[in-house]
């Protein structure tokens, strides 16, 4: 079952397309990622989903509810979380979610329910009162997402959620998030993190305001641009990676290098020797070894990607 | 390390912020050009035009005679006519004129008699707003001198502000003014803040409606205001002893229209300032000219044409005209029921426009 289709959702600003002809569907239940470039059109097309934006043409229903004829049921149904934290500063813990809870319809003893299994959910019981301002940036987060889910939305929009807080937090807020989906809410989620990225069901990546490829995480690595016919992708240690890969981009047989942690990431065509590149290295004062056969990394798939499409659109 | 070190770089960036910042930079230039053409044409200690109505119950040729002097004079514009002293006072007390000059009916018939009685004439002036009741009795100074009316024995009646004390006049006014200052600054602000702090987009994604947030945030900020009201009305006597002559509870009542007019005024400024300085910016380019043109301290009747015309659109004018009516005058409420019906049209057409550009605004 789809909780999100769209057909040819379009928005134009003027001369300006921000989300052009875009199609996807998103089915209950999964983690969906929503990457691209900063100004490629994905807040546009969030916007769009979430009410607050009419498209210029096209349609998308979310939760089966049209997204212009009944924004205001498409609204209840959804939760919404901003990179920014947007909660009221100035509001303690359980001030902002009772107020949110409020503004979604819940009172009395329903609100106060929901108040405290959100509580419980991301764990902020001993924050409660304090003021939202005052807490770490990780909590901040939690306590968005509490908002976000008090009205018990079947589907959430996250946007960019860990932008700028640390890496513990970060792996507590998708530990969350598995949860929620396990729970069977669906997440649509953006982030420029590809570890986050691979953590998805299903990715959708919009470049230069359409959408130019949908898939699993899986699918993407296995894509023609990203591992052409007859070439083999292999990770070599060596001890000083930076010199060696200016070293190595300068070979003929090197279609893409790139550094992946302290590794050299080298596409090359697959009839070329491991010696021939360790030789190389050896010539160019920067001696590699350890080299062994690897998939390509998400980062490898949208790099690669990216530069085909520019490449292919002037 | 010198203590000017970076003055050059800091100022020239300081240039680039003004040349970015067109809202600042416009209104910047756009206050003293707007200020100066009010003030120079607002403030014109020279009253002169004020609203006189006039009962002639005698009708003879000498009391005609007697208005078509006060005609010429610069003092009195005489607007109107009644027949009974008792519709000049109705008209005194709505504050639809300033002044009435009752003429009695054996006014023609003593002053031509040859006994040398001189008929007397009865002056009500408003004596509310002293300056304009001073110039009031000089028109009655001069025409003395003019030889035919030299025998008229005008008896001056200062009503409602009989000492022609200053603070009965600025109390009220100064209650209007002050709410006004504090009601538009705070809305402009709420509204520009959940802006900059990024909680208005989580409010645009939830089911509240536009008018739900609006009204939402008016009714804290009314409350506020008509604490505000009552501080002032209890300070006004305590300190300047000024009473309210009428009824306490229709201020009270009156004032609520008021105050939404000018916290949707502050609303409609958040729906086109994008940071809340820019707020403080405009809450000042509108409030400060409202304070000259409201009558708060020069009567309204001695402006221009086009200066006049633009008093009927603020709302703390019509506030002022109920705070001195009911304040001063002892005014009912089917004295000041005009402002009323001025204030609530505001209140809509205010509520409207800023609910309306609010959509636009957020995308």
């Amino acid at each position: 079952m789809n909780v999100i289709e769209i057909n040819g959702l379009t928005r134009k600003f003027g001369d300006f397309t921000a989300v052009d002809d875009v199609s996807f569907n998103v089915e209950k239940g999964s983690i969906f990622g929503f990457l691209g470039p900063n100004g490629s059109g994905k807040s546009t097309c969030i916007r769009m989903l979430c009410g607050l934006l009419a498209p210029t043409s096209g349609t998308a229903t979310v939760n089966g509810f049209d997204i212009v004829k009944q924004s205001e049921q498409v609204k209840q149904s959804i939760g919404y979380m901003n990179q920014a934290f947007s909660l009221y500063r100035d509001l303690t813990v359980e001030e902002n979610l009772t107020f949110f809870g409020g503004i979604y319809g819940l009172r009395g003893k329903e609100l106060a329910d929901r108040r405290s299994k959100v509580t419980d959910l991301v764990g902020i019981r001993s924050y409660a009162n304090r003021r939202a301002g005052d807490l770490s940036g990780g909590w901040k987060q939690r306590l968005s997402l509490a908002a976000a889910l008090i009205h018990e939305p079947p589907l959430i929009f996250l946007d960019e959620p860990t932008a700028g807080i640390d890496p513990v937090a970060r792996r507590e807020l998708w530990d969350l998030l598995f949860e929620l989906a396990s729970s069977g809410k669906t997440l649509f989620v953006t982030t420029h993190y590809m570890d986050e990225a691979e953590r998805c069901n299903q990715i959708g990546y919009i470049y230069l305001s359409k959408l130019v490829l949908k898939g699993t995480p899986h699918e993407l690595k296995e894509l023609p641009e990203v591992c052409p016919p007859h070439t083999k992708r292999i990770a070599i240690a060596t001890l000083s990676p930076a010199p060696a890969l200016s070293a190595l981009k300068t070979q003929p047989f090197a279609v893409d290098v790139t550094l992946v942690e302290s590794e050299i990431h080298l596409l090359m065509p697959d009839d070329t020797k491991n010696q021939t590149v360790l030789d190389a290295m050896e010539k160019a004062g920067t001696p590699g070894y350890n080299v062994r056969d690897v998939e390509p990394s998400l980062e490898d798939v949208f790099v690669l990607l990216t530069r085909e499409l520019a490449r292919k659109m002037p | 390390m010198n203590s000017m070190y970076g003055f050059q770089s800091i100022a020239l960036k300081e240039f680039l912020h003004l040349r970015r910042d067109v809202t600042t930079l416009v209104i910047a230039l756009a206050i003293p050009v707007i200020q100066l053409i009010l003030f120079g044409y607002a403030i014109d200690f020279d009253i002169r035009h004020i609203r006189t109505m006039i009962v002639d119950t005698d009708r003879s040729p000498a009391s005609r005679q007697f208005i078509d002097n006060l005609r010429t004079t610069d003092y009195l514009q005489i607007v109107s006519e009644a027949h009974n002293p008792m519709e000049a006072e109705d008209a005194l007390r709505r504050g639809d004129v300033r002044v009435a000059v009752i003429i009695p009916p054996d006014f023609g018939r003593i002053s031509g008699s040859p006994f040398g009685n001189r008929p007397q004439v009865k002056v009500m002036i408003d004596g509310s707003d002293s300056q304009v009741a001073l110039r009031a009795r000089m028109a009655f100074v001069r025409p003395a001198t003019s030889g035919a009316e030299a025998g008229v024995d005008v008896r001056f009646n200062i009503m409602y502000n009989p000492d022609m004390r200053t603070a009965t006049f600025m109390i009220p006014g100064l209650i209007g003014v002050i709410l006004q200052l504090v009601t538009v600054a705070l809305t402009s602000f709420s509204l520009v803040r959940e802006r900059e702090q990024g909680s208005l987009e989580q409010l645009m994604v939830s089911p509240v409606g536009r008018l739900g947030l609006m009204i939402g945030k008016l009714v804290p900020y009314a409350c506020l205001a008509l604490i505000e009201v009552v501080m002032v009305l209890t300070l006004g006597r305590l300190v300047f002893d000024v009473h309210v002559a009428g009824s306490v509870a229709l201020l009270f009542l009156l004032s609520i229209p008021f105050v939404v007019a000018t916290l949707s005024l502050g609303l409609l400024i958040s729906t086109v300032a994008k940071t809340q300085a820019a707020a403080l910016q405009f809450t000042i380019l509108i409030t400060l000219p409202s304070i000259l043109m409201s009558g708060f301290i020069f009567p309204r009747d001695t402006m221009p044409g086009c200066l006049y015309l633009l008093t009927f659109l603020l709302p703390v004018t019509y506030y002022i005209e109920i705070l001195r009516g009911i304040v001063v005058r002892g005014a009912g409420f089917f004295d000041v029921w005009p402002s009323l019906a001025a204030l609530l049209v505001i209140d809509c057409v205010l509520i409207a426009v800023a609910t309306a550009r609010f959509r636009k605004t957020l995308v």
